[in-house]
């Protein structure tokens, strides 16, 4: 059965070649879109991640919803403890946030002022790679800030910068800084709003010496994320939360789902007319040989006889196409992965989703190759049903009879 | 060895367009007869090889096939039964186009489940027999009328099968054609002792039969 279905095959060039190409574009396309999508998303992510959010953060319980100094984590020294207990944690360390006005001589500009250990930001975020100009790891009152924000302020390397806010026992803080460093992450709001400063002098002028008001995380390897988590939960005082990435970029993260299920949705209009026309040209063949299964009812092929050379067919042609589909765009994904296609401007356009860079990423993942080549294959083997049917409602006689 | 008891088939039955294909047929064919059902066109000679054959139901009455009632089995028993019991030749050859003469001939026995020597064996055998044995590596279009019929012939005959029913066999052959055909039946009959029914209207193959079975209106003539 199964050499006379290769032999049909090749008697029946038109549906074969059909059938053959139709299925060996919608298995290289899927491949090539979906590794396009997940590598976008999965940039977003790293991005995101990496510059400056991190995999875990700890927070007071009432801080992400209330906010203010009220909140803040007041024994540093222990959680460090707890998370240094713990494998599988590349770099943790403690931030504390706040807000006020910068000026420089001529604008102002509202500012997050955030006091970091630089050496450790270092293991822990892309703020260091970040450098655009000046230096990085500042002491004193220099300020490293984004560029954007710089731009705004209209500050250059040296400038003074005034600031304008309040102490952690909400007493006035007023100072004046230098700009010794600038950065640019990509991240447009992140890089408008931003600046650091080292945490010995920010403790001293802003009282918080050993409180934060949060303490960041990364895990070694992101699977792991989440029983890291849990970990750090089981032994965290009760005041105490541990959120992960999922629901610190909960936003992004919902973004994505959409994004990926419009892209599905798409794909699956194209896997639709794909279907149907994989489907009607197998028709179309069936059809034109009922007198030949008729033939072969009659010797004593039953229907499961049929049924079976029919499958063996589409079969054949389907992992013929599969064989040839898969190893050409998982080598274009992998190729695609290590040297990215380069859109000049597009960060600029896409700044807004996260997008830092103007490279196309793309993202090979054998498994995900392996469910897409998965969906291609037993959507052509559905596709095979209805003529299988349609062959069945014909008797021998009958179908000797069909012109 | 095949019984016929009150065969009656109707088209189209319950509507106006009824039309009445077998009336009360009753007969008996015996195991190595070599026999013909003769008819004027429509009389009901395609109809009562099919009904025989189990290629179509009957409305009413019994087909016995060695002692078995046959006419009101399952789907799948009456392909069993076409498979191993029944060999087919019709009218228009109806070989597999995309099968060489040797895969055609072997075509039933490999559904039988015998392994390649066998079927080499016995298709190069009966070849032999009805003198196609260099067409073997043809497929069906490079053939004749004539050669396509024999290789029909050969499939039908090459599984050993109880009965062959041949509708019309020599309808689209020339005369030396018909007549060969009928003297490689009639050796097949004599040296394999394969039972064979025609249906033909065609007087050289009447003429050439033991016993002559006329239809007609769909009614034996006795």
């Amino acid at each position: 059965m199964f050499k006379l279905a290769l032999k049909n095959i090749l008697y029946y060039k038109g549906r074969s070649v059909t059938t053959f190409l139709l299925t060996f574009i919608s298995a290289f396309f899927f491949i090539v879109y979906v590794a396009f999508m997940d590598g976008s998303h999965s940039s977003m992510l790293k991005n995101a991640l990496d510059v400056y959010t991190g995999s875990l953060q700890i927070y007071q319980k009432e801080y992400r919803d209330k906010g203010g100094y009220d909140y803040l984590i007041e024994e540093n020294q222990k959680v460090f403890e707890i998370l240094s207990d713990i494998e599988g944690i590349k770099a943790y360390s403690s931030r504390l946030e706040t807000f006020g006005i910068a000026s420089s001589k001529k604008h102002s500009a509202a500012m997050m002022l955030t006091g970091v250990d630089f050496s450790k930001e270092a293991k822990l975020s892309q703020l260091q790679k970040a450098l655009q100009e000046g230096l990085y790891d500042s002491t004193g009152t220099c300020l490293y800030m984004g560029s954007e924000l710089a731009k705004k302020l209209q500050l250059t390397i040296g400038d003074e910068v005034s600031f304008v806010g309040s102490a952690i026992d909400y007493s006035f803080v007023a100072e004046l800084f230098k700009l010794c460093g600038t950065f640019k992450t990509g991240m447009y709001d992140f890089d408008r709003q931003s600046a650091f400063m080292n945490r010995p002098y920010f403790d001293t002028i802003f009282l918080s010496q050993n409180s934060s008001s949060y303490i960041v995380s990364m895990a070694e390897q992101m699977s792991d994320n989440d029983s890291i988590a849990h970990q750090i939960s089981r032994d965290l005082p009760t005041d105490l939360r541990v959120y992960t990435w999922e629901e610190l970029m909960k936003s992004m993260v919902e973004l994505m789902k959409i994004d990926s299920l419009f892209g599905y949705i798409s794909i699956s209009l194209f896997f639709l007319v794909i279907f149907f026309v994989i489907m009607i040209y197998g028709f179309i063949n069936v059809s034109t040989r009922i007198k030949e299964f008729g033939i072969l009812k009659s010797i004593g092929l039953s229907d499961r006889d049929i049924d079976r050379l029919l499958f063996y067919e589409i079969f054949i042609l389907t992992t013929g196409a599969l064989m040839l589909a898969t190893p050409l765009g998982s080598w274009l994904v992998y190729y695609f992965e290590i040297y990215p296609i380069v859109i000049p401007g597009m960060s600029e356009i896409y700044k807004e989703y996260g997008v830092v860079s103007d490279e196309v990423p793309t993202r090979f993942e054998p498994l995900t190759i392996i469910w897409n080549v998965l969906v291609v294959f037993f959507l052509n083997l559905l596709s095979i049903l209805y003529p299988m049917f349609y062959v069945r409602s014909f008797t021998p006689v009958e179908a000797m009879r069909h012109v | 060895m095949i019984q016929l008891k009150g065969v009656n088939k109707y088209f189209y039955q319950g509507e106006p367009r009824e039309v009445h294909a077998l009336r009360d047929i009753d007969l008996t064919i015996e195991k190595g007869e070599f026999s013909v059902i003769s008819g004027t066109s429509g009389c009901g000679k395609t109809t009562l090889l099919n009904a025989i054959g189990v290629l179509d139901s009957i409305s009413d009455g019994e087909i016995i096939l060695d002692g078995k009632e046959i006419a009101n089995l399952s789907a799948e028993a009456k392909t069993e039964i076409r498979l191993h019991e029944i060999g087919f030749v019709f009218q228009a050859y109806n070989l597999v186009p995309v099968l060489t003469a040797e895969e055609n001939i072997g075509l039933i026995m490999r559904m039988q489940g015998f392994d390649d020597a066998q079927i080499s064996q016995r298709v190069r055998e009966i070849a032999t027999l009805l003198q196609i044995d260099d067409k073997l590596d043809s497929l069906p279009n490079l053939l004749s009328g004539g050669q396509q019929q024999r290789v029909a012939v050969a499939r039908a005959v090459a599984s050993k099968p109880k009965i062959i029913l041949a509708d019309e066999p020599t309808a689209n052959l020339d005369s030396s054609n018909s007549k060969a055909l009928m003297n490689m039946m009639q050796t097949l009959n004599e040296k394999e002792g394969v039972t064979i029914l025609f249906a033909s209207h065609d007087n050289y193959v009447v003429e050439s039969v033991r016993r002559i079975i006329r239809l007609d209106d769909g009614a034996l003539v006795t």
